[in-house]
């Protein structure tokens, strides 16, 4: 190393020397340094999905914590742990490891609650990234295989929700169990040797709590830990897509790089997902399986429900009407076969293959790497709003016995609400949300060329009342604008392109001087005092005229 | 030099520069390296990486009254993130040691009852106060840089030579023209497809060998019996009740699809009785019995209104009436609950007469053939 | 009391009209449907208030008159009855059809249930009869009671320690033959049309006793030959020590499960982080 000690520009730190012996060895630095210049879009909806990411990790921990006590085994034991109420109770020893994770070891309770919260959050999140990707188009090409790759993780997400809750063998879960062995069973043909090759033999068998388990703690995450991977190469490679605004162009991304300003707010943002999900496991009670009791073939409670992720599926399964088919040499598909099996795929399917259908309805086959506002394409927020009222209604119909109880409504009036509102909610969605989705552009369109609405009423020397709208840029000799929209958010109040005065900053409270800011915007020539001139403002904010691009894709003053 | 350097392949090595590999180590020496600031450096490297740094809004001023405050701020953040973090330590360990017992006992609601929120508590308000202080950090005293970072398209000049590689050996390999190759290579991969998955194959089981999930543990003689195993008599039950009731056979109070309700109607409902056609004398007096697993997914139905005569299945409300021959009134189920032909045996106690007449539980694809 | 005929006339001046109270009568008739209801409370209490002065008056001279074949809280039960049940269950506890069943062989552990709960008198005929506060003091209910008791038997009041069985047999029974209505943890759960299996959270030991032995409205009997004394007590001392039990994970979100979990997923985390991340956003 005598070589690097004296050439210029040799670290003389010892952590320095150490950083380049590293780098000797690995050859490391241009790689660091490409990842550390990545730029990442400044938008809090690009952080949905890392939440999603992030509750994972504290779901592989905490999941890998509870594989130290749990048993997965269908062995028939005499409770003798703490819990009072149970004890000399017949269980599965799966229930009484449960039990005795949640009641005889320390901080267990504590564990097992926040990886169910975990849990929770990690679907919950992963809907509402999707969300975030389908109503802004951000799955068009390239990215159609990476929302592929996400609507399959999204089916592994319920597959590992649905081994997860039915490991403690509860009375709740094994009702569950019951119910996914009874679709098994509803498909035709293959269904009985289906079932008979996942329970190992008729409903409930032995083996079913160990091959959930396995599945559950190796199988579903290593594929989803392999697709997680690749959703992040994917992206990557791709780079981010962006809202469209100043500087922002197909070909480029604006934004922060990943060192130190995003890296420092992701890493706080997984301390904030791993505190929200600790601090619901302790102060939110989930699953108190202690309650339930353990699960027996004959027993059931009223109000049994799936975790909210499968609840569309219970209620699909609720409303649907009782029609099995019977074919000819008595062979019949069960009504359980359409809403299940049926309607679930097809949802999921459709979902996948989404970005093609769209292609093929608009012919649009270019790449896109700006966003779209969901106004802006109408249809395809109708069709989303649409899709999501359906999910809705048969997600409150999964939860009914307990909307009618508790809002003391006819079950059977809940029933017939909900088979009547799955078909006739989700168009009537539709035309609302293509409508309003119109309405918005139209006052976009308002503004550009007519002004803001500054609230100024003049009295014309013939009688007539005006308000004065100011113009956002160019006029022609109608005074109409000249401005064309460019999908970003068009400023539609004064205060927005500086013509009153500025925002004191600070998101819970202040951080500046009020005084101070009014000096500086009189030093400015802006503010009131500046707006009551008769100043024109000349400039819409557009990258070509000078915009700052960084606003972060909300409204931002344009420079005049 | 020592003597080891003499040994072949030890002299100088790697260490000796080699000849450059271009890029921008041609364009920079170390010395102009050496000479720029790390500002500029870093924007150096940035542009060589397609990154141009826009607008940088630089910090708060050291010293100033804003950074005092944020710094102040931050600080305490941090702080408090400790403290709660070594509180839920404390609390952890120390419960049962100098804090009363963490472990929970039934008619328990002091410490032991919010062990567990209070942990939780603090360990996510440690946690969620890491995470404001790093963000509270960026936003506060980082300077805020605006960056733009070019999007490169798919490189022709990539594609045309990677493909020409590829296409090259393809050629050479000439498995094109040598079919034997190719078709061998075909079968071979069949095979070890099949190989491969076939352990699978132990996985199967014949669902129709003894029709399982056409029978129950119920035969001709098997007494009902309750959860605890004790047989019921005819005066047991009032009217207007329903009992689950169990086979007498070893492990029947878990079979999966042995539980039955047995039911003793009032005599309105024995009046208003309608059974299934060629059903009407499988009960017993006004007792009769049907299997509590529902047709439509299986679940245990049994939410008995003794009123209205119906049973509800909690699961997906099906109702059924049980005046009609438990046949479906509302919901989703599309079947009957089959019944259980029932009497009473020598010493007084109820028997079945024989198990179901027909599945019981979910429908299946041919159910109706076995 | 109880309702007039469902078919001539609305079921709404019941309380009052029973009572004779023109005024509450007159009052209620004006009132829109949603208003009855409050007629029919007010009419409830206007009977509370009246048969407790008139129960004032008629005390002493009860305690004086007492040894005839009906003993004298026979016969107060049975003003009590031809006062405020006459109109449903008939003159001579034998029912009125589409009104009110028969009484006759019941037993005192029904009427305790009935009226101790407050669904008896009914505020009006519906799908289930609601909890209310009772409206006859204990010693009213005793004299009932012993009045319905005294015609045709039937199913009588236990005694003793009504939690005196075993916890976790108590729990076995419970999820076998109660928790399908009632749920898990006695939150009560919906029937067909509008009936429902009420909530055990403000179920007195006796209560969910004599419920169990009468099978009141549509729950099933579960007579002593079925699910003896000892197991009843068993089921009660389960249903009280799970619902006074504290919730060692937190705040227990009504032990309804999945629903209001779904519910706190949604609203709060989803809610905390979407405020956390636009927080990160924004800049300082």
């Amino acid at each position: 190393m005598a070589r690097t000690a004296t050439a210029p520009g040799a670290p003389t730190t010892k952590l320095g020397t150490t950083a380049a012996e590293l780098d000797d060895r690995l050859v490391i630095s241009g790689w660091l340094r490409r990842t550390m210049n990545k730029v990442y879009p400044d938008h809090w909806s690009f952080l949905l999905g890392e939440i999603a990411l992030y509750s994972f990790i504290v779901l592989l921990l905490s999941g890998t914590y509870l594989t130290l006590f749990f048993d997965a085994s269908m062995r028939e034991v005499a409770y003798a742990g703490s819990y009072a109420p149970l004890r000399g109770v017949e269980m599965s020893a799966a229930y009484d490891s449960a039990l005795r994770l949640s009641f005889d070891v320390r901080g267990g309770l504590f564990m097992r609650q926040l990886h169910h919260w975990a849990a929770l959050l990690f679907v919950s999140s992963i809907v509402v990234h999707l969300l975030r990707i389908f109503f802004t188009g951000a799955f068009r090409r390239p990215r159609e295989t990476n929302w592929t790759i996400g609507v399959v993780m999204l089916v592994l997400a319920l597959l590992m929700g649905v081994t997860g809750y039915s490991l403690p063998d509860d009375l709740l879960s094994g009702t569950g169990l019951r119910i996914i062995s009874a679709i098994l069973l509803s498909i035709p043909v293959v269904g009985t040797w289906v079932h008979f090759a996942i329970f190992n033999g008729p409903y409930v068998g032995e083996s079913i709590i160990g091959r959930f388990y396995i599945a559950h703690v190796l199988l579903i995450p290593a594929i989803l830990l392999a697709l997680i991977a690749l959703h992040l190469i994917i992206l990557v490679k791709q780079k981010h897509t962006q809202f469209p605004g100043p500087g922002r162009t197909e070909h480029n991304v604006v934004g922060n790089r990943l060192f130190p300003t995003f890296a420092a707010k992701a890493t706080g943002l997984v301390f904030l997902v791993f505190g929200v999900s600790a601090a619901l496991g302790g102060l939110v009670q989930i699953n108190p399986i202690w309650l339930w009791g353990p699960y027996n073939p004959a027993q059931v409670s009223s109000a049994s429900q799936p975790d909210w992720y499968i609840g569309f599926l219970d209620g699909s399964t609720r409303l649907f009407p009782a029609w099995d088919m019977n074919l000819p040499g008595n062979y019949t598909i069960p009504a359980l076969f359409w809403p299940t099996v049926v309607i679930a795929g097809a949802m999921f399917t459709v979902l996948a293959l989404y970005p093609v259908i769209e292609r093929k309805l608009t012919g649009d086959t270019a790449s896109h790497h700006l966003l779209q506002r969901p106004r802006d394409v109408p249809v395809r927020t109708a069709l989303g709003a649409m899709a999501l009222t359906f999910y809705t209604v048969l997600w409150i119909s999964g939860g009914n016995d307990v909307i009618a109880l508790k809002f003391d409504i006819s079950l059977n009036a809940m029933t017939w609400v909900g088979r009547i509102g799955m078909i006739v909610l989700p168009p009537i969605a539709y035309v609302i949300a293509y409508r309003i989705c119109l309405g918005l552009q139209q006052h976009d369109r308002e503004v550009l060329e007519h002004g803001i609405e500054t609230g100024v009423i003049r009295r014309l020397p013939n009688g007539e009342f005006i308000e004065v709208h100011q113009p956002l840029g160019p006029v022609d000799e109608h005074g109409h604008g000249e401005l064309a929209y460019g999908g970003a958010p068009v400023p539609k109040k004064m205060n927005q392109i500086g013509g009153a005065r500025r925002a004191i900053r600070g998101f819970f409270s202040p951080t500046e001087n009020p005084a101070q800011v009014e000096l500086e915007q009189r030093a400015e020539d802006r503010g009131l005092a500046a707006a009551e001139g008769d100043r024109e403002l000349t400039s819409s904010g557009r990258p070509s005229e000078g915009g700052r691009p960084s606003d972060g894709g909300r409204p931002q003053e344009p420079r005049d | 030099m020592n003597t080891h350097d003499t040994r072949p392949g030890s002299t100088g090595g790697a260490d000796t520069p080699g000849p450059l590999h271009g890029g921008p180590d041609e364009d920079y020496t170390p010395e102009q390296l050496a000479a720029m600031s790390l500002d500029e450096l870093d924007r150096l490297g940035a542009r060589y990486d397609g990154v141009e740094i826009m607008h940088v809004e630089p910090g708060p001023e050291p010293g100033s009254p804003l950074e005092k405050r944020a710094v102040r701020q931050i600080g305490t953040v941090f702080t408090l993130a400790g403290l709660c973090a070594f509180a839920s330590v404390v609390i952890y360990a120390g419960s049962g040691w100098f804090l009363p017992t963490w472990q929970w006992s039934v008619s328990e609601s002091g410490w032991s009852a919010i062990f567990t929120p209070l942990v939780g508590a603090l360990f996510g308000a440690a946690m969620i106060l890491v995470g404001v202080g790093l963000v509270l950090y960026t936003k506060k005293l980082l300077p805020h840089e605006t960056a733009v970072q070019d999007k490169h398209d798919a490189s022709a000049f990539d594609r045309a030579t990677a493909g020409a590689t590829l296409v090259r050996t393809a050629h050479n390999s000439g498995l094109a023209r040598r079919k034997l190759i190719t078709r061998s290579l075909a079968f071979m991969g069949g095979g070890l497809g099949l190989m491969l998955i076939m352990p699978l194959g132990g996985l199967i089981k014949n669902p129709n060998t003894g029709d399982p999930l056409g029978t129950t543990p119920w035969k001709q003689g098997v007494r009902l019996t309750r959860l605890d195993g004790s047989p019921i008599r005819p005066g047991d039950q009032e009217p207007g009740s329903l009992e689950t009731v169990f086979p007498a056979v070893p492990g029947g109070n878990r079979a999966a699809n042995a539980a039955t309700m047995l039911i003793r109607l009032r005599p309105e409902q024995v009046a208003a009785n309608r059974p299934r056609p060629g059903q009407g004398n499988l009960g017993y007096g006004d007792y009769v019995a049907y299997s509590k697993i529902c047709t439509h997914a299986g679940c245990p139905v049994s939410l008995y209104e003794q009123e209205t005569s119906r049973i509800l299945c909690p699961c997906h409300q099906s109702q059924f009436d049980v005046t009609q021959g438990a046949k479906p009134v509302f919901g989703p189920a599309s079947r009957p609950l089959p019944q259980l032909p029932i009497t009473v045996d020598a010493s007084g106690y109820f028997v079945a007469r024989s198990d179901y007449l027909e599945a019981v539980g979910p429908t299946y694809w041919n159910r109706r053939r076995i | 009391m109880s309702t007039t005929n469902p078919q001539s006339d609305p079921p709404l001046p019941d309380s009052g009209s029973a009572l004779g109270t023109p005024v509450a009568r007159a009052l209620a008739r004006r009132r829109s449907k949603l208003r009855r209801r409050w007629a029919n409370v007010a009419g409830l209490l206007v009977a509370l208030v009246l048969t407790g002065a008139a129960y004032s008056m008629f005390a002493p001279a009860q305690a004086a008159g007492s040894s005839n074949t009906e003993s004298s809280a026979e016969a107060a039960g049975r003003a009590l009855y031809e006062k405020t049940c006459i109109s449903c269950h008939g003159a001579n506890l034998d029912g009125v059809p589409r009104r009110g069943p028969s009484l006759i062989g019941v037993g005192e552990a029904s009427v305790y249930f009935q009226v101790h709960t407050g669904r008896m008198p009914l505020a009006r005929q519906e799908a289930e009869a609601q909890r209310k506060p009772p409206v006859f003091t204990d010693t009213q209910i005793d004299q009932l009671m012993a009045y319905v008791q005294a015609h045709g038997g039937g199913p009588t009041l236990p005694s003793g320690d009504l939690r005196d069985g075993d916890l976790a047999q108590g729990g076995e029974l419970f999820r076998l033959n109660c928790a399908s209505c009632h749920n898990f943890v006695g939150e009560g759960g919906a029937l067909s049309s509008g009936k429902y299996a009420p909530n055990l959270k403000n179920a007195t030991d006796l209560d969910i006793y004599t419920a169990m032995l009468t099978g009141p409205e549509n729950m099933p009997v579960f007579g002593d030959n079925q699910l003896t004394p000892n197991e009843k007590r068993a089921v009660i001392n389960y249903v009280q020590t799970i619902k006074a039990q504290a919730d060692p994970g937190g705040a227990g979100i009504g032990r309804i499960g999945p629903v209001s979990e779904g519910l706190v997923i949604w609203v709060v985390g989803i809610g905390v982080m979407l405020f956390g991340i636009f927080w990160m956003g924004s800049k300082a």
